[in-house]
């Protein structure tokens, strides 16, 4: 027998003997072999990828404070849904606490227990209302606002402040170029940006959020009433739709393709002057863009109700299944008490006031003024709290938002839409 | 040989070597009628082609004017296959850059810089080459132990699939019943669901047995995807070897089980390295059964390479860095079983 042959045998050998041990003790490499329940002293966090550095600084801090270990487990935004209906249902789960999107609270209210001593009256003032509002389902506090999020104006600094510009502009429009803070001046400064292969801004047919923070800003619930009745097809509804579809002819074609992604590279890449956009994507900016340096912050525009945002916050919630209650209650309480902690993170998000306002002078992080205006806006509210929310939002608002920007009649999309919506709810 | 040595006799055995390629500087045994047509012929054949020289007529074909025209068959036919190969190799063309270059775009925006990679409009060459979304993604925490957990998920799955695969298919193959015909039936059939629609539950069942988060249990969901196809390709393997080989080792004193393990495993070891990679493969590249049942533990690498897409943005080029790193060990696995997996397709493909 050569000695090649040899060694090949025994390294199918070892190998398998490896694979057969691990498979055999059911070991694997990713970390320590806690789950739920099997130590006080150590919690399971479930977070969607991106959330994950938002709670690295602060579980580190919680293990000094509290000895609480912390074990992170990572899953991609679309799968998270999946997985943590699965557990739910299956009564076992792999984890103590779960970061959750606000929409998935309605659906998830039965699995996850009441946090009610966590919002004291002092909680609650620093938390944004529209916040404590949405945390609160069927009358208990079932999720702690880890950070949220909304959508701001992101405009070019540069060319606001261009002379040339700011005279342009002013003849034109007969006032000064600046921030917009109305719907009309964010079309007429988006038209005037429109030439030379740049556009004033985009329109993003793949997403639904910034069109309902229009909605809002027209003086209505989004798409349902306090009273679960479908409003979509009434008067704001219209003109926030008519609005959005306006911005078509000053923004990139294939407005109907464009999502949040492709949105934040067309501003990254300065083909777009100005971009309705979450907060965070400020401090996103590549330092080799060439907007980098470049880029001002502003509330979100308003309507005839004023300025208003659709607020994006994740919620810590403890399951019912856990046999580690007591180790989650505890980290939970815990990054509240260091919430702030997740602005030194990548993401760079909180979601107390005090938080953000701690902040808000500091170099780099001129987009906290702007992001708190418009959580504490008057008409920002949160989404409708129904279970079958995703299920509207892809099935109806998106594809009739697709048709809008292409060119179909606002009047009649809206009208199909709630027909639509109806059925899903009944 | 060459044709010139060949004698010919008839009109077929001359439309038989008109039709065959030749060597270079092949000489035709074919006469032609005369100087202008043979002319024209050999001005238009390229090398290797028929050649058609001046040639005394002999008594075989002279005079009749069939040659020639069998001449320009033969030229149309040649030239129509050419035309056919050239077509083919354009398709072939076509479809490897189809296929391929969804991977090349994805190694070239592994080496592009931050900014190319979400460049608008895409640009398929990094201005810049870098390194550093492999730093980023391989820096990234879990990434290790995600390829760890891979690796051993695959290896225990595809060692499953060949442990209860091969007596299964030798079982169907060999003994013929009717049961064995409906549980062959019936492992298709398990292939018809979709694999969402048993992740669930699996995962349930899983965790009810103490086995949630672990390789042991991925490995199983990943059996029940790999299973039925690795039965059905070794029952292609088995019917394609002769029963008369198991019979003349059991002559030679052989138990059935000894011919098995002696003689049918090594015939068919090409067709059981074919479905332990695509075995492997299943294993290694699936994402939903691993998203479901993976936690702190057991997390493959799939996953960690979707969680680089969050809510908050895409980063694309720690993504691709990580996609192009965990291809490199199925890239390799197929190159070095390369000639096992030919075999095993041959083998397959002369079947009945």
């Amino acid at each position: 027998m050569s000695s090649r042959i040899t060694i090949s045998r025994i390294a199918a050998l070892g190998g398998l003997s490896t694979a057969v041990l691990l498979a055999a003790t059911a070991c694997g490499a990713g970390g320590p072999a806690a789950t739920s329940g099997s130590a006080a002293s150590t919690v399971n966090v479930l977070v969607e990828a991106g959330g994950h550095a938002e709670l690295t600084g602060v579980a580190e801090q919680c293990t000094k404070d509290t000895g609480i270990n912390v074990n992170f487990v990572e899953l991609p935004y679309d799968g998270m849904f999946n997985r943590l209906s699965s557990e739910f249902s299956s009564g076992n789960v792999s984890f103590d606490v779960a970061a959750l999107d606000s929409v998935w609270l309605p659906s998830f209210k039965d699995a996850v227990q009441p946090i009610d001593e966590l919002f004291t009256d002092e909680a609650k003032k620093d938390i944004f209302p529209a916040l404590v509002k949405e945390a609160n389902v069927d009358g208990h506090f079932i999720g702690m606002p880890a950070w949220t999020n909304s959508e701001i104006i992101l405009y070019r600094k540069d060319l606001f402040e261009d002379a040339k510009n700011k005279t342009d502009f002013k003849a034109k429009f007969g006032y000064d170029l600046a921030a917009p803070t109305t719907w009309k001046q964010y079309q007429d400064i988006s038209e005037f940006f429109t030439k030379d292969g740049m556009y004033g801004t985009d329109v993003k047919g793949g997403v639904e959020t910034e069109w309902l923070a229009h909605v809002l800003q027209a003086g209505s619930p989004m798409v349902l009433d306090a009273n679960n009745n479908v409003v979509i097809d009434n008067a704001a509804h219209k003109d926030a739709l008519d609005f959005y579809t306006s911005l078509v002819k000053s923004a990139p074609p294939g407005a109907a393709q464009v999502d949040w992604a492709a949105a934040q590279n067309l501003f990254n890449q300065g083909k777009t002057a100005m971009t309705r956009f979450w907060a965070h994507a400020y401090r996103q900016i590549p330092k080799d863009s060439p907007v980098a340096g470049k880029v001002g912050a502003a509330p979100m525009i308003g309507g005839s109700a004023g300025v208003a945002g659709v607020p994006g916050p994740w919620y810590l919630s403890v399951p019912k299944a856990t046999k580690n209650s007591d180790a989650a209650k505890k980290f939970v309480k815990c990054a509240y008490d260091h919430n702030d902690l997740g602005i030194e993170s990548s993401l760079g998000l909180a979601s107390r006031i005090s938080a953000f306002e701690k902040y808000q002078d500091k170099p780099g992080y001129e987009s906290f003024k702007p992001l708190i205006e418009t959580l504490k806006g008057q008409a920002t509210a949160t989404r409708p709290a129904t279970a079958k929310w995703q299920q509207i939002v892809d099935t109806v608002l998106v594809p009739m938002l697709q048709k809008a920007v292409a060119g179909g009649d606002s009047a009649t999309l809206l009208a199909d839409a709630k027909k639509q919506i109806q059925d899903l709810l009944k | 040989m060459s044709t010139a040595d060949t004698p010919i006799n008839d009109r077929f055995a001359a439309e038989a070597v008109a039709y065959r390629p030749r060597p270079a500087g092949a000489v035709s045994a074919i006469p032609a009628t005369g100087t202008k047509a043979s002319g024209a012929t050999a001005g238009a054949a390229p090398t290797g082609a028929l050649t058609v020289e001046p040639a005394t007529p002999t008594s075989a074909v002279s005079g009749t004017g069939r040659p020639r025209r069998r001449n320009h068959h033969a030229e149309g036919l040649e030239a129509g296959r050419r035309s056919t190969r050239t077509l083919l190799w354009i398709i072939l063309a076509a479809a490897m850059v189809l296929y391929g270059f969804p991977f090349l775009y994805l190694l070239f925006t592994s080496f592009k810089a931050p900014i190319d990679t979400i460049a608008v409009p895409p640009t398929i060459l990094p201005k810049e080459w870098t390194l550093e979304n492999y730093t980023n993604a391989l820096g990234r925490s879990g990434v290790l132990a995600s390829f760890i957990n891979s690796a051993q998920t695959a290896i225990i799955s595809t060692l499953l699939s060949l442990v209860l695969a091969v007596p299964a298919a030798y079982g169907i193959t060999r003994y013929k019943t009717p049961s064995g015909r409906v549980f062959i039936m019936a492992a298709l059939v398990t292939r018809m669901v979709p694999p969402v629609a048993i992740g669930i539950p699996l995962a349930s069942m899983m965790s009810s047995a103490g086995l949630a988060d672990t390789p042991i249990a991925l490995s199983i969901a990943h059996t029940t995807i790999s299973l039925p196809l690795s039965i059905w390709l070794m029952s292609s393997f088995f019917e394609a070897v002769p029963n008369d080989l198991e019979e003349a080792a059991t002559v030679d004193g052989c138990s059935r089980l000894g011919a098995l393990w002696r003689v049918v495993i090594p015939v068919v070891s090409g067709g059981i390295a074919v479905t332990a990679i695509f075995a492997f493969l299943a294993s290694w590249n699936e994402f939903l059964f691993a998203l479901l049942m993976t936690a702190v533990r057991s997390q493959t690498t799939p996953v960690v390479i979707a969680n680089f897409q969050t809510q908050f943005g895409l980063d694309w080029g720690s993504m691709t860095a990580l996609a192009a790193v965990y291809s490199i060990p199925v890239i390799l696995l197929t190159l070095l079983l390369q000639r096992k997996i030919v075999a095993g397709m041959t083998l397959g493909a002369v079947k009945g």
